[in-house]
C-alpha cells in the first residue's frame, strides 16, 4: 500500500515512486525554486522548503495522487514564502532595510547578455509586491494557467490576470528603460 | 502563446537545485520529527494510563471508605438496638415483678 510505511526508517532510506523520499527527490527543485525566486536567498529558501517538506510528511497519507501532492506543495510553498517575508518585514521594521534589488545574485552560466537580462529580470520580479511576485513565479516557473494560480493562491481569476498584466507591463517598461540606458 | 519577452522571463525563472545536502537534511529532520512525535505519543499514553490508574484507585478507595463507614454505622445501630432492647427488658422485668407483687 502506498504511504503505509511513511515515516519509517526503511521507507525514508529507500525512495520509491510514491514514497515520501521519492516525492522529496522529485519535487525538491520545484519547491526550492519557488522559494528561491521569491526570497532570492538560498539559505532562507532551503529553510522554507524544508518546512514545507516537514509539513508534507505529516500530511503525506492524506494526499492520494502525484497531482494532489504537486498542487499541495505549490500552495503551501507559496503561502509559506509570503508569510516568511511578512515575518521578516515585521522583525526588520525600524531596523536597516535592504532592498531585494541590492541582494547579489549567484553566478549563472550562459551568454553575458542573457545573464545580464536574467539578473535584471530576477531583480525586477523580486521587487514586485508579494502576491504579484508569487503569481509571476507560478505562471513562468511552474507554467500554471491563471485558473490554476487562482486555486493555489486562493484569489479570483480576474485578480490573477490583473496581477500578470500589470507585472508584465511594469517589467517591459523597466527592461526597455534599462536596455536604453545600456545602449 | 508566450512572446519572446515572456520566454525570457521563463528563462530567468528556470528551476534551480537546492544544495546537495538538502535532501539528506530534510530526511534527517523528518526522522527527528517522527522520533519526537513517537516520544510525545508515548508520553501521552503514559499520562493517560497514570490518570486512569489514579481514577480507578481513587474510586476503589472511595468504595472502600464507604463500606467502612457503612459497617461502622451498622455496628453503632446494632449496639444502640441492643442497648434499647436491654433497657426495655429491664423495664419489662421490673413491671413484671410489680405485677406479680400485686
Amino acid at each position: 500500500m502506498p504511504g503505509q510505511a511513511v515515516g519509517t526508517e526503511t521507507e525514508l532510506d529507500n525512495p520509491g515512486p510514491r514514497t515520501f523520499a521519492g516525492v522529496l527527490r522529485a519535487k525538491q527543485s520545484m519547491v526550492f525554486s519557488i522559494a528561491y525566486h521569491f526570497l532570492r536567498d538560498r539559505s532562507a529558501a532551503e529553510e522554507v522548503a524544508q518546512d514545507v517538506f516537514l509539513q508534507l510528511h505529516r500530511r503525506f497519507e492524506e494526499l492520494k495522487s502525484d497531482e494532489h501532492v504537486s498542487f499541495w506543495l505549490r500552495k503551501v510553498a507559496s503561502h509559506r514564502c509570503i508569510d516568511y517575508v511578512r515575518k521578516q518585514k515585521s522583525q526588520a521594521a525600524g531596523g536597516l532595510a535592504v532592498s531585494l534589488e541590492d541582494v547579489p545574485m549567484p553566478s549563472v552560466d550562459g551568454k553575458p547578455q542573457d545573464h545580464f537580462l536574467n539578473r535584471r529580470l530576477q531583480s525586477l520580479i523580486a521587487s514586485l509586491p508579494e502576491k504579484p511576485r508569487m503569481v509571476m513565479i507560478l505562471r513562468y516557473q511552474e507554467d500554471l494557467m491563471p485558473e490554476e494560480i487562482a486555486t493555489v493562491m486562493e484569489m479570483p481569476v480576474r485578480t490573477v490576470k490583473s496581477h500578470l498584466q500589470r507585472s508584465l507591463a511594469m517589467l517591459r517598461e523597466k527592461i526597455d528603460r534599462s536596455m536604453g540606458d545600456v545602449r | 502563446m508566450m512572446d519572446d519577452f515572456e520566454k525570457q522571463i521563463k528563462e530567468a525563472l528556470a528551476k534551480q537545485d537546492p544544495s546537495p545536502f538538502f535532501e539528506a537534511r530534510v530526511l534527517g529532520a523528518v526522522k527527528r520529527q517522527a522520533r519526537e512525535r513517537r516520544a510525545s505519543l508515548r508520553m501521552w499514553w503514559a499520562s493517560a494510563v497514570v490518570a486512569m490508574l489514579l481514577v480507578v484507585t481513587g474510586s476503589a478507595w472511595q468504595q472502600h471508605q464507604k463500606a467502612v463507614r457503612e459497617e461502622a454505622a451498622g455496628k453503632e445501630a446494632k449496639a444502640r438496638l441492643e442497648l434499647a432492647l436491654k433497657i426495655t427488658s429491664v423495664k419489662l422485668q421490673r413491671i413484671s415483678r410489680k405485677v406479680e407483687g400485686i
